[in-house]
């Protein structure tokens, strides 16, 4: 450990430690073994391969945020529209105040039997919840390593359980707010059975400068369905820190996609393994980004077994001095046969101080497989932008035509198509700012 | 005075001098447009046909460096791309850009009702764009289909052209320039093409046909042909000057201008 922010998660955890979930269980030894192992790795930066674009270190060296307090006050939503974008859905609603679950703004009433939602602190004494949290995936290490911080303080969450068969009856709406600033470490476990099928949309919203910690581990029985919709919109003094990793039985399928508006810094991490064949998950997104907003998105998709396809697309604008990043991974194992594993990133740039750095891998080690991947970075065409123009349509109007246009073919992957006239909205809206 | 002569003008240039890329490639064309008169220019390929096209349009990187342009009384150099589409300026491009994911209608739509707005005329909402369309489009053969896909996108040549063509005619606008709209298409698609452009001719309408080859007069029959050679108007005539080029060929304009 030789950085002050690794030492100020440390001290951190020798102050709250033993306020946190499963003191006294399996839990606090693995937090203690946790935190001894990220303290001796110390913060991500750019030195480790993984990390090469992304300065985790420095970024929390800079905010050096304390552990968010528990919010006291009436909770007050921050008046952007993405805060109010799932609002019209029928939803069951789970809400985490920096990063605990707020009762009174939730509502969870009407759950289906055969659905079982908990906080993380209730399920910690199962098996399948110890399982989803030991598990690692090491295929990428040096990403991985990141989720120790949040298993040493992990405080709160929400635990999941869909019984075999059994159809979440509508989609299950989770909003992450940070109402007061300071770090929050949030961990989710997902575990749909056998024939199991949710929905779920994710809002995370920043009111005040806050580092937000979530670790999502999901694991998706045999013919299971998981819908995943994300929506990231925090404040410039933020870093958004998430990382899901998934585990895909035989027929399942995950589909998941991200629209980030961003924050200071974020970085959203994906790790995807195929653990049957006839799966199928497509990791998605969108981004906008401005000002001097940094995001990165890092995947890893793991085709173990024979017969699973796999689709990820990110396309995004990056507009003032904003720099993307994208790192993805496709690996390809010497029995996957059969494999289609699809990989493309795609950015506009809208000015030219604005940066991306894409870097797209394929690690096939099987022969009878189908595999792409590409990525691109451009600018808007001047010519399309002239003969738009051309029938009267003013620059302005023209530029938003053509950005949402691009990010469009993004969008429609989708899963919830409710969700996607949201998205396009939002993008729209987002759009009218930059260019006001 | 002839009656011609009594019209108001409706395009007036005087001198055009333009540059792109820094090469003169217009060098002094006079030129009036009457409304409801429909000019062709002609001439041999780089004599700048398409430079005075985009030029009229106000496309960036065509410099003009002398002389005037009014339109309707206004100096059209002083007006933005967009504007001059909503004061009637059309140009129907020789090459019409295809643009992923916006389909046609929503392009229709935003340019109509952009159009309008700049004029100060009330937008169209959904029912009454989506009847207006559909009256336009159907006598150009442009299907619902076609519509719904992004704007030309996977188009024939043909199939631009309409579009170009229906385009024009859902904007109704005051001069058309139709930039070698003739090429690439097979005679049956050019036969369609021709009916839509003549369709939109009324007295209110000024066109500049611009096209290399006679053939595209057969269909749509100008009042007055120009031959452009290195920049200049080197001769005009009636519709007959169209023939007598398909004859001789533009051989003997190139020195007349040097």
């Amino acid at each position: 450990m030789n950085d002050k922010a690794t030492a100020n998660f440390v001290t951190a955890f020798e102050t709250v430690g033993n306020e946190l979930p499963g003191a006294g269980s399996w839990l606090a030894r693995r937090r203690a073994d946790a935190i001894e192992a990220f303290a001796e790795a110390g913060l991500p930066h750019r030195r480790l391969e993984d990390w090469k674009y992304t300065d985790l270190r420095q970024a929390l060296d800079k905010a050096a945020f304390a552990p968010a307090p528990r919010h006291e006050a009436a909770v007050i939503l921050p008046e952007t529209p993405a805060a109010t974008a799932f609002a019209g859905i029928d939803a069951h609603r789970l809400v985490f105040v920096n990063g605990r679950f707020h009762e009174g703004l939730s509502d969870t009433a009407r759950l289906p039997k055969g659905v079982e939602l908990h906080r993380l602190a209730d399920v910690l004494s199962e098996q399948w919840a110890k399982a989803l949290i030991e598990r690692r995936m090491d295929e990428a290490r040096q990403a991985e390593n990141i989720v120790e911080l949040n298993t040493a303080l992990m405080a709160d969450g929400m635990a999941l359980r869909i019984r075999k068969g059994v159809r979440l009856d509508k989609p299950l709406h989770l909003v992450f707010v940070a109402a007061d600033a300071g770090a929050s470490h949030t961990r989710n476990l997902m575990l749909l059975e056998e024939g199991a099928e949710a929905s779920i949309l994710e809002s995370h919203l920043g009111g005040k400068a806050a580092l937000a910690d979530i670790v999502t581990d999901i694991e998706l029985g045999a013919d299971a369905t998981l819908r995943h919709a994300k929506l990231q919109d925090e404040t410039a003094d933020s870093v958004h820190l998430s990382t899901l990793r998934a585990t895909l039985a035989g027929k399942s399928r995950l589909e998941s996609f991200t629209l980030t508006l961003g924050c200071g810094l974020s970085r959203a991490q994906n790790f995807i393994r195929f653990a049957g064949e006839g799966a199928h998950a497509s990791v998605d997104g969108a981004y906008a980004l401005r000002a001097k907003q940094h995001f990165d998105t890092f995947s890893v998709v793991d085709h173990a077994v024979p017969g699973c396809t796999s689709h990820t697309m990110f396309k995004g604008v990056l507009d003032g001095e904003a720099e993307g990043v994208f790192q993805g991974k496709v690996i390809v194992r010497p029995d996957a046969q059969k494999t289609d594993g699809r990989q493309m990133t795609q950015a506009l740039l809208l000015s030219r101080d604005a940066s991306m750095n894409a870097k797209p891998e394929l690690e096939i080690y099987a022969d009878d497989v189908q595999c792409a991947h590409g990525s691109t970075v451009g600018e808007l065409s001047k010519d399309a932008i002239f003969y738009l123009r051309s029938r009267g349509i003013p620059e302005a109007e023209a530029r938003r035509l053509l950005v949402l246009a691009f990010l469009d073919e993004a969008i429609e992957l989708a899963p919830h198509e409710a969700s996607r006239g949201i998205f396009r909205d939002l993008v729209s809206g987002w759009f009218g700012e930059v260019a006001a | 005075m002839t009656s011609r002569e009594r019209m108001k003008v409706m395009l007036e240039i005087r001198n055009l001098h333009a540059k792109v890329d820094g090469k003169e490639i217009l060098n002094g064309i006079d030129l009036d447009i009457r409304a409801g008169e429909v000019h062709a220019i002609m001439g041999p390929n780089g004599s700048g046909k398409s430079t005075l096209s985009y030029v009229l349009a106000g496309r960036e990187g065509y410099e003009v460096t002398e002389g005037t342009i009014r339109f309707k009384g206004r100096d059209l150099m002083e007006m933005d791309v967009d504007e001059r589409a909503a004061a009637g300026v059309f140009l129907a491009f020789q090459y019409p850009l295809e643009i992923p994911g916006v389909t046609t209608m929503t392009f229709l739509k935003t340019a109509l009702n952009a159009q309008r707005k700049a004029r100060g005329e009330e937008e169209l909402d959904a029912v009454r764009f989506l009847k207006l369309v559909r009256e336009k489009a159907k006598p150009l053969n442009v299907t619902d289909d076609m519509l719904k896909r992004a704007l030309n996108v996977g188009y024939s040549g043909g199939e631009k052209k309409r579009a170009e063509v229906l385009q024009m005619s859902l904007l109704e606008p005051a001069l058309c320039v139709l930039d070698e709209t003739d090429s690439g298409l097979d005679i049956d698609a050019l036969k369609t093409v021709a009916e839509g452009v003549n369709a939109l001719r009324s007295p209110e309408r000024a066109m500049i046909v611009i096209t290399h080859y006679q053939r595209l007069l057969d269909y749509i029959v100008p009042d007055v042909v120009h031959v452009l050679s290195k920049g200049r108007i080197v001769k005009t005539g009636g519709k007959e000057l169209a023939l007598e080029l398909e004859k001789s060929g533009y051989a003997g304009y190139g020195a007349d201008a040097a």
